[in-house]
């Protein structure tokens, strides 16, 4: 692409398989945490509930700091 | 580190992987044809016999004056059960004065309100009279009886049976040894009569009576979560009157169809014997019923009767397997009352048991004294089985469908179950301000 005699340049950055495959563990992962954790609430079963979200939480924030931290690690190299 | 704490920090995520993925694989194929409509889950298995064996040379029926309700005082002795009463009728005055949650007067009030139904029936009495004049027969309404075929009869049963209340039914042919021998008094036969009856001496079943429909009525969980209070006692005199209301509505219903019908909640016979046999569950540690839809959260009622009906299997949904390694109601047991048995035996432990059969029998007078100890009754093993669960998130279920199928996760489950809290005793004090359904039960759970 080009215009006034600049160029723009799109890097495309191909996940593997496994990569995908661990993404959609994780998002399974979570659902199912949060599942419990909304039917716990419903079923008044506090330390249950307390615990599904401590569990969601952290499969969250980990799984959203792994993939900054593989993100990051590209843009670098 | 024990054998609990080494499942709990050494495979919990394992086991739990496991489960899951074997449960997506659960068998899906109908159970039974006939228990399409009114069916079990599908990881339940129908069995042509119950589990637990029967010695058909010991197994009789049972006088119903040697239960514990009948037969405490003498079990217990009569000095002892004096001091018993006296101490509970204390003890009762301290938690009122004290305003303890769940034996204050509003808690004693909704539990004994709770009883208001089923005090209007008793064995042949009330509601549960075995004949009634009060309904329209079909040669009243100058009509012939009923006449469908036994699979249409018993689609009928499960449908009246659930309109009037029913959590599930099962249907099965008689066992007449799970019958009373005596009660209040009198014996009980079986004779060649058109209709039942009763005399000064005797109660009387007609032999065409060969069908029993099992039923069972859910209790609210919230309220067996508060035990022991009088909270939770509301729970069990609620379902003691929905399980009335059931039985005398339904019984009505096979009287309109122009047939015998004999409405019974526990007196009469075993309801777990035959709840048993008409697949509505399996006998656990408690030496009580526990559903694979419910657990142990139901009371049972019956209706026999001579409308010929499509009859069910026992089931097998793995409880045999669980209760053998679980015993979490033997250990939350206050009166330790409940067997730690491996296996379940065929000793039984005193007078109360009916002998003849493989059971993990209980220690009945521990139980109904500390009845009388906590003063308002007791259900603690119920909550804390680990089947006894609202299904409100699916990790319950695949759970249930695992433990079916794979009895060596039973352990785990166990183990992770109580991990997560459940089965602990719920303030009574809060029942108050829970927004309740309707009897406090979700009439849709377990209906797939």
């Amino acid at each position: 692409m080009a215009e006034k005699g600049k160029f723009l340049v799109v890097k495309i950055r191909k996940s593997t398989w496994f990569v995908w495959v661990l993404r959609v563990i994780w998002v399974l992962w979570l659902l199912f945490w949060a599942e419990f954790t909304l039917g716990s609430w419903k079923e008044l079963e506090k330390r249950a509930f307390i615990i599904s979200l401590v569990i969601f939480l952290w499969s969250l924030v980990m799984g959203l700091f792994l993939w900054l931290w593989g993100y990051l690690k590209h843009k670098k190299a | 580190m024990n054998r609990r704490d080494f499942f709990k920090f050494g495979f919990g995520g394992a086991g739990l992987a496991v489960g899951c993925g074997l449960a997506s694989g659960a068998d899906n194929s109908p159970s039974s044809s006939g228990r399409s409509v009114y069916g079990h889950p599908s990881w339940v298995k129908m069995i042509p016999m119950p589990k637990l064996a029967v010695d058909d040379k010991v197994y009789s029926r049972f006088n119903a004056s040697n239960n514990i309700f009948g037969s405490f005082t003498r079990y217990y002795g009569i000095e002892n059960r004096k001091k018993l009463m006296q101490e509970s009728r204390e003890r009762r005055i301290k938690y009122y004065l004290e305003k303890r949650p769940g034996y204050r007067l509003e808690d004693r009030a909704l539990a004994d309100a709770g009883w208001v139904i089923s005090r209007l029936g008793g064995l042949n009495r009330g509601t549960r009279a075995w004949t009634s004049k009060s309904g329209r027969t079909p040669e009243q309404r100058g009509v012939e009886k009923y006449n469908g075929s036994p699979e249409e009869a018993a689609q009928l049963i499960k449908a009246a049976a659930r309109y009037f209340g029913a959590a599930t039914v099962g249907i099965t042919m008689l066992d007449r040894r799970h019958i009373h021998s005596q009660e209040r008094g009198k014996a009980i036969f079986f004779e060649s009569a058109n209709e039942p009856y009763e005399d000064e001496e005797k109660l009387v079943i007609p032999d065409k009576c060969k069908y029993a429909i099992a039923l069972s009525v859910q209790m609210s969980l919230d309220n067996l979560q508060c035990s022991p209070t009088a909270i939770s006692s509301a729970g069990s005199s609620m379902g003691y009157s929905r399980c009335e209301f059931l039985v005398a509505g339904l019984a009505q219903f096979i009287r309109g169809l122009g047939y015998v019908a004999i409405p019974s909640v526990n007196d009469l016979g075993s309801s777990v014997a035959i709840g048993v046999d008409a697949g509505l569950g399996e006998l656990g540690r408690t030496n009580r019923l526990i559903t694979p839809e419910f657990g142990p959260y139901v009371r049972l009622c019956k209706v026999l009767t001579d409308l010929p009906l499509a009859t069910d299997k026992p089931i097998d949904f793995g409880l045999l397997e669980f209760c053998k390694v679980c015993k979490r109601c033997a250990e939350a047991c206050p009166a330790n009352c409940l067997s730690f048995d491996d296996q379940p035996s065929f000793q039984v432990k005193g007078e109360w048991n009916n002998p003849g059969h493989r059971a993990w029998f209980e220690d009945a007078p521990k139980c109904y004294a500390y009845w009388q100890e906590s003063t308002s009754g007791c259900s603690i093993c119920i909550p804390v089985c680990p089947w006894s669960k609202k299904d409100k998130t699916m990790i319950h279920e695949i759970v249930k469908a695992s433990s079916a199928k794979i009895p060596a996760l039973d352990m785990f489950f166990s183990v992770m179950d109580e991990a997560f809290g459940y089965g602990r005793p719920k303030d009574a004090g809060k029942w108050w301000s829970l927004n309740l359904p309707e009897y406090g039960i979700d009439t849709t759970q377990g209906k797939g």
